[in-house]
């Protein structure tokens, strides 16, 4: 379930988890990694050129070596340019492909989870994996690194110098590192979990702009305007307060840093100048003295910052890594891969026509994230081309037969039986090629009516579509918009009715032409003539087809060949109309009152 | 064109920044106390070397040095060198505090001022009308009160307040210089209108490549929000293979776009360093250059060169703001896109009547923005006050935007004739007041990231827990709800549960029930839940609906056949008017669709016989 597991530890920060998506840009990395080392040594190089200036040129009064002095400045400069060019770009395109092998890594596996991943977690949270957390495991991967190759050569090297130079000016310096590294640290372990309340906080906003943006008209509608507008504005309030109490702490902990380094300035510049007093020590070497010192905490700082990164990142490694790791409980097995190919590299030449003989043989079920069985010992015969009509409250577990038909949920135990083999034998993408389903909340993509139709079938040409849409009456949909099947249809078909999305869902699945057609309450918001255009053509189309068909209005399903009466969930009656209306059960109850007001008032006329 | 409320990115800009003004100002003021006070530690050391450690002559001004003189002199220094370090740490300590106040203040008046982005953005958006609502995308709504209001805090705060402390270094620098050599300061300061030059040039190349690259995020993210969202009918089609491609496809290209992106940067940060380190060796040689032939001494060339460095910073900060003012204009202009939109306007003097009187749709013609099919065609119809009128018709014959026009949700224009009720045009009326007293239940119902209960109440926050259960009862709600664990405590919407249509339907059912408007609108309410419940529902509404006027919109005849009034609608006209017993009577749509339904009722009737 969705939980925001904010105190994750992982081992090492959960990095070994991210390595193998390092290792692909290898090579690359390596080579940032000596180019950042190459690149400190250049910048400690150049204040070099100055010194020998003073002591050369105007120390000697001389310009003899002028010409030498400025082609070395220049080519030692393009090399620096050269390197800092190529590794930020460097940097940046593994940031970008690091990002890029997790998005598509995780896409890829969503594809393949099951329906009960969907059910149990929402669309917004399931996109935030796929969308942020992947951008914050690359930024680490190159800019962490980077940043800490760069520091931390530059901290080794500073401090090897300064020991080479003179050792106890130096541990004056050095005592002050711990001092430092344990302010730094005090200040960080009160910073992240302020940082990670702002992100929580942030997140809340977003959600909230989602819900005045996309709730719109339901706010209009109900006037509550400023109740939504007054719970954002305590939710930016308190985002505010908390960023301010965040912000007073961290300028706090940047002018403590800076402290830090002036107050090493000034032990060196105390003691140092003793020493040099006393003629211990060059002037020369002081000034370098002083100026590592002042430039020594920065680093430092940025080091423990790359730790505090860390740590807030391990929640976004962790949730990643879950997603990566959860398993789909329908899956195909390793025999099933090899036969007929996995979701994305099918084996259709090894691919047996589906005739549409369906059995379900002593299914039980239950869902999983349910704890009560739906089906006991279930069975049904559905001999090819059958039409099966499945009817009950609503609420009462219709689907539940269609979810397992298309294997979009497995048999707690028994089995079901495509063309007399258990589904589990043959791939989900086998069976999904061959089923036509219309939902009843119909899902358009955006783009044009046509990338829509064509859905099922990719290479339906202009023909198949027109007759598909006029038999379901859906030609006029077309008709009025402006640009004809090239017309947009809006995100999620937001451009078009509830009714006219009903009906290009249901010409889609007949484009597809597949042996078994699921309907599930797929007319529900059409009008009765049009439906009962729908009707006809649904008997043209089902015929020779295999079809489940859940529906509310009866009057849709008397002519199936079977009925199953759902109710609480469990299958109480089943039989054709006739035998259901003579058996005076709950089908008949539902019948009658579906029509006993029309008919007495009719009689009343 | 109608005037733009907000006509410049810098009037957009003031209007954000009122309240949070002071707080930039004062940031400023210690931003450059900080400068200041960073300039003297450099001097008290020049002064220990020079002076102290050797024997030169004091950098310092003539005041100060009086004053030293005064306490004993360098001699005293030189014993008691402590005292040097009390002062540069307490100077130290000075320029720590301003530093602290800076970003305080800073951060007080980046955070007040998206509070106020956010709050403004999210108001405005709020009042949109609602056809705004349609042509625009939410994804990218969303993101343009997210990362561009985050682009503009990051400007205004961050980098136009690094803009004064550099310029006020920049100025110092300057001032120091040309009091050591005039002609050199000159050579030094050459540099920066290259470089700012430079910097605008790349401003132009950044912000294209850095819109390409928004606009690339963005439609990945929608290709992964539709997937995710349309996962069944992915699946059911087996198209997985097509929507990897697809995604795969754009990550690549956005990838792509980004590294280019990156590539540009590195371009312009090397350049930049390449430029600065070029000024370096530039003041270097002709510096030393003029300390051989025209007697620069040694001195001030080093005092020269260390405020050249201090010129190289700020300069190349000077360059990195300018490169991000492309940023921020692309995101000011986006969040003008939304200011400027117009928000839904009363009339001055907008009325407030009594909404129990007749409605009147008095020769209505509609089509959304102008120029498609006309939705609605010269209806016209009358509503007595506290009847039920029932409307049937095919999908799209503009049975809803007929609703949606009542309640204002789209306004009428001008010469397309008009909607009253009472005899007031509701065009004269408060939009507000229309929609209080037209309870609406829409076809796709929206619920809110709050508990079921709160979700009944919400526009109707006086009703207590007894008017919920009874709101719910009525709407046949109840027994869904005893289903749920946390009963009408049940978190939905966004971030809870989810309901399953006919659930949705319902509970707006008892959302709108619990207002007890004057009005209720039943627009195909009742669809996704079965013929049983929607029977029990609407007996339920007869026995509450009071003295209401109930006007209802369904497929089934059984639903409006109680109606006092039927109207038929076929391609935006009225094609039929009557009541159940009047319309089965004639020839037409109504008939034919009752003996559609009616057909299998009377097999019922032979099943009973039988």
């Amino acid at each position: 379930m969705q939980d925001d597991n904010t105190n994750v530890k992982l081992p090492f920060f959960g990095i070994p988890k991210v390595v193998p998506f390092a290792m692909k840009y290898k090579k690359r990395i390596i080579a940032m990694v000596l180019m950042g080392i190459l690149a400190s040594l250049i910048d400690s190089v150049f204040p070099l050129f100055n010194r020998y200036a003073i002591n050369h040129f105007i120390g000697e009064q001389t310009l003899d070596t002028l010409v030498q002095f400025i082609v070395l400045y220049l080519v030692i400069l393009t090399v620096q340019v050269t390197i800092n060019y190529i590794s930020v770009w460097w940097a940046g395109m593994t940031e970008m492909d690091v990002d890029r092998d997790l998005r598509d890594a995780s896409f890829n596996h969503l594809q393949e989870l099951s329906f009960a991943y969907f059910n149990q977690n929402n669309v917004g949270y399931i996109h935030a994996r796929v969308m942020s957390d992947t951008g914050k495991i690359g930024e680490l991967v190159a800019w962490r690194m980077m940043d800490t190759v760069w520091n931390g050569s530059y901290v080794l090297f500073v401090l090897a110098v300064m020991l080479k130079m003179n050792a106890r000016l130096a541990m004056y310096v050095l005592i002050l590192v711990p001092i430092a590294s344990v302010l730094i640290t005090w200040f960080q372990r009160h910073l992240v979990p302020l940082n990670r309340k702002i992100r929580h906080i942030n997140s809340t906003i977003t959600s909230d702009f989602n819900e005045g943006i996309t709730g719109a008209r339901s706010i209009k509608a109900l006037v509550v305007e400023n109740t939504i507008s007054n719970d954002f504005r305590r939710d930016t309030l308190e985002m505010k307060q908390t960023s301010v109490r965040t912000a007073r702490y961290s300028a706090l902990f940047s002018a403590t840093v800076t402290m830090m380094g002036s107050i090493a300035l000034a032990l060196v510049l105390w003691q140092g100048g003793r020493l040099t007093l006393e003629t211990v020590l060059e002037i020369g070497t002081l000034s370098v003295f002083m100026s590592y010192a002042l430039n020594l905490m920065e680093p430092i700082q940025m080091m423990i910052e790359t730790i505090a990164a860390l740590i807030a990142i391990q929640v976004n490694i962790e949730r990643f890594t879950r997603l990566m790791a959860t398993e789909s409980d329908v899956a195909d097995s390793p025999e099933v891969i090899a036969k007929y190919g996995d979701t994305f590299h099918p084996k259709k030449e090894n691919w047996e026509k589906l005739e549409g003989d369906v059995e379900f043989r002593d299914v039980s079920f239950m869902y999983p994230d349910g704890n009560e069985m739906v089906l006991e010992h279930f069975n049904l015969q559905v001999p090819k081309g059958t039409n099966v009509a499945i009817v009950g409250e609503t609420g009462a577990g219709k689907s539940t037969l269609v979810n397992l038909v298309c294997r979009f949920f497995e048999p707690t135990e028994g089995q079901v039986l495509i063309d007399g083999r258990d589904a589990r034998e043959r791939s989900q993408l086998w069976l999904h090629s061959n089923i036509g389903y219309v939902l009843q909340t119909p899902h358009l993509f955006s783009g044009t009516v046509r990338d829509n139709l064509r859905y099922g079938k990719p290479d339906a040409t202009d023909e198949e579509i027109m007759r598909a849409l006029k038999l379901v009456s859906a030609e006029f949909v077309i008709d009025k918009m402006d640009k004809g099947l090239d017309s947009e249809v809006g995100e999620g078909g937001d451009l078009l009715s509830t009714g006219e999305k009903q009906l290009l869902s249901f010409a889609r699945a007949i484009l597809a032409d597949p042996r078994i057609l699921v309907l599930d309450e797929a007319t529900a918001s059409i009008d009765t003539l049009t439906e009962k255009a729908i009707q006809d053509a649904i008997l043209t189309v089902i015929k020779g087809r295999t079809s489940f068909v859940i529906a509310h209005r009866l009057s849709t399903i008397v002519d199936a060949d079977v009925i199953l009466v759902v109710r609480d969930g469990k299958i109480i009656e089943r039989g054709k109309h006739r035998e259901l209306m003579k058996k005076k059960g709950y089908y008949y109850d539902l019948y009658t009152r579906q029509y006993e007001e029309m008919v007495v008032n009719a009689v009343a006329a | 064109m109608k005037k733009e409320k907000y006509p410049t990115k810098s009037s957009l800009v003031f209007y954000f920044l009122r309240g949070s003004k002071r707080y930039f100002v004062l940031a400023v003021f210690f931003a450059c106390m900080v400068s200041v006070l960073d300039l003297i530690n450099p001097k008290i050391i020049a002064y220990t070397v020079d002076c102290l450690l050797s024997d030169g002559v004091s950098p310092l001004p003539e005041a100060v040095n009086a004053w030293i003189e005064g306490i004993g002199g360098a001699a005293y220094l030189r014993s008691h060198l402590y005292l040097i370090a009390i002062a540069v740490v307490t100077v130290a300590l000075g320029s720590a505090a301003c530093r602290c106040l800076f970003r305080i203040c800073n951060a007080t008046g980046a955070e007040t001022l998206v509070q106020r982005m956010r709050n403004t953005l999210f108001d405005h958006i709020l009042h949109l009308q609602f056809s705004w609502h349609s042509e625009n995308r939410t994804g990218d709504i969303i993101q343009r009160c997210t990362s561009d209001v985050e682009q503009i805090k990051m400007f205004l705060s961050e980098q136009l307040t690094t803009l004064f402390r550099v310029s006020v270094l920049i100025i110092l620098a300057i001032v120091f210089m040309a009091s050591i050599h005039v002609q050199l300061t000159l050579v030094s300061v050459a540099f920066i209108p290259v470089i700012i030059g430079y910097s605008f040039y790349f401003h132009k190349k950044i912000g294209s490549q850095f819109r390409i690259v928004d606009e690339e995020e963005g439609k990945l993210s929608s290709i992964a929000q539709e997937n995710l969202t349309g996962v069944r009918v992915v699946r059911a089609f087996g198209r997985e293979i097509y929507e990897r491609q697809r995604f795969e496809k754009q990550n690549h290209y956005y990838t792509n776009m980004w590294i280019r992106l990156m590539q540009l940067m590195a371009a312009f940060w090397s350049s930049m360093d390449f430029f600065s380190y070029v000024q370096v060796l530039t003041i270097m040689c002709y510096g030393s250059w003029l300390c051989v032939n025209h007697g620069l001494s040694a001195g001030n060339y080093i005092a020269f060169v260390s405020y050249n460095a201090m010129l190289t910073w700020p300069v190349r900060m000077l360059g990195r703001v300018i490169a991000n003012l492309s940023k921020a204009g692309i995101s000011i202009d986006r969040l003008r896109y939304i200011m400027n939109s117009e928000e839904e306007q009363d009339k001055p003097d907008a009325l407030t009547p009594d909404f129990h009187q007749d409605i009147v749709f008095d020769h209505v013609s509609f089509s959304y923005d102008n120029g498609s099919t006309e939705i609605l065609n010269d209806v016209s119809l009358m509503i007595p006050a506290g009847s039920t009128v029932g409307i049937l018709g095919a999908t799209g014959s503009g049975k809803s935007t007929l609703m949606y026009l009542l309640d204002r949700l789209y306004p009428l224009p001008e010469g397309s004739g008009k909607i009253t009720v009472g005899g007031v045009d509701i065009a004269d009326m408060k939009g507000e007041w229309v929609r209080q007293n037209i309870g609406m239940v829409l076809q796709e119902p929206y619920l809110f990231s709050r508990s079921l209960s709160e979700n009944i109440r919400i526009a109707s926050p006086s009703s207590d827990m007894e008017d919920v259960r009874n709101a719910a009862r009525i709407a046949s709600l109840d027994d869904s709800i005893e289903h749920f664990k946390e009963g009408y405590e049940t978190f939905v919407g966004e971030r809870g549960v989810t309901l399953s249509g006919g659930q949705k339907q319902r509970t707006a059912i008892a959302q709108m029930l619990i207002r007890k408007p004057p009005v209720m609108v039943f627009d195909d309410s009742l669809s996704a839940v079965d013929a049983e419940t929607d029977a029990k529902i609407r007996s339920a509404l007869k026995e509450n609906a009071g003295d209401s006027t109930v006007i209802l919109i369904a497929h089934r005849i059984t639903t409006l056949l109680n109606a006092d009034l039927i109207a038929v609608m076929d391609k935006g006209r009225i094609v039929q008017l009557g009541t159940h017993e009047e319309l089965i009577a004639r020839d037409g749509i109504y008939k034919r669709i009752y003996t559609l339904q009616m057909e299998q009722g009377l097999e019922t009737e032979a099943a009973y016989a039988g």
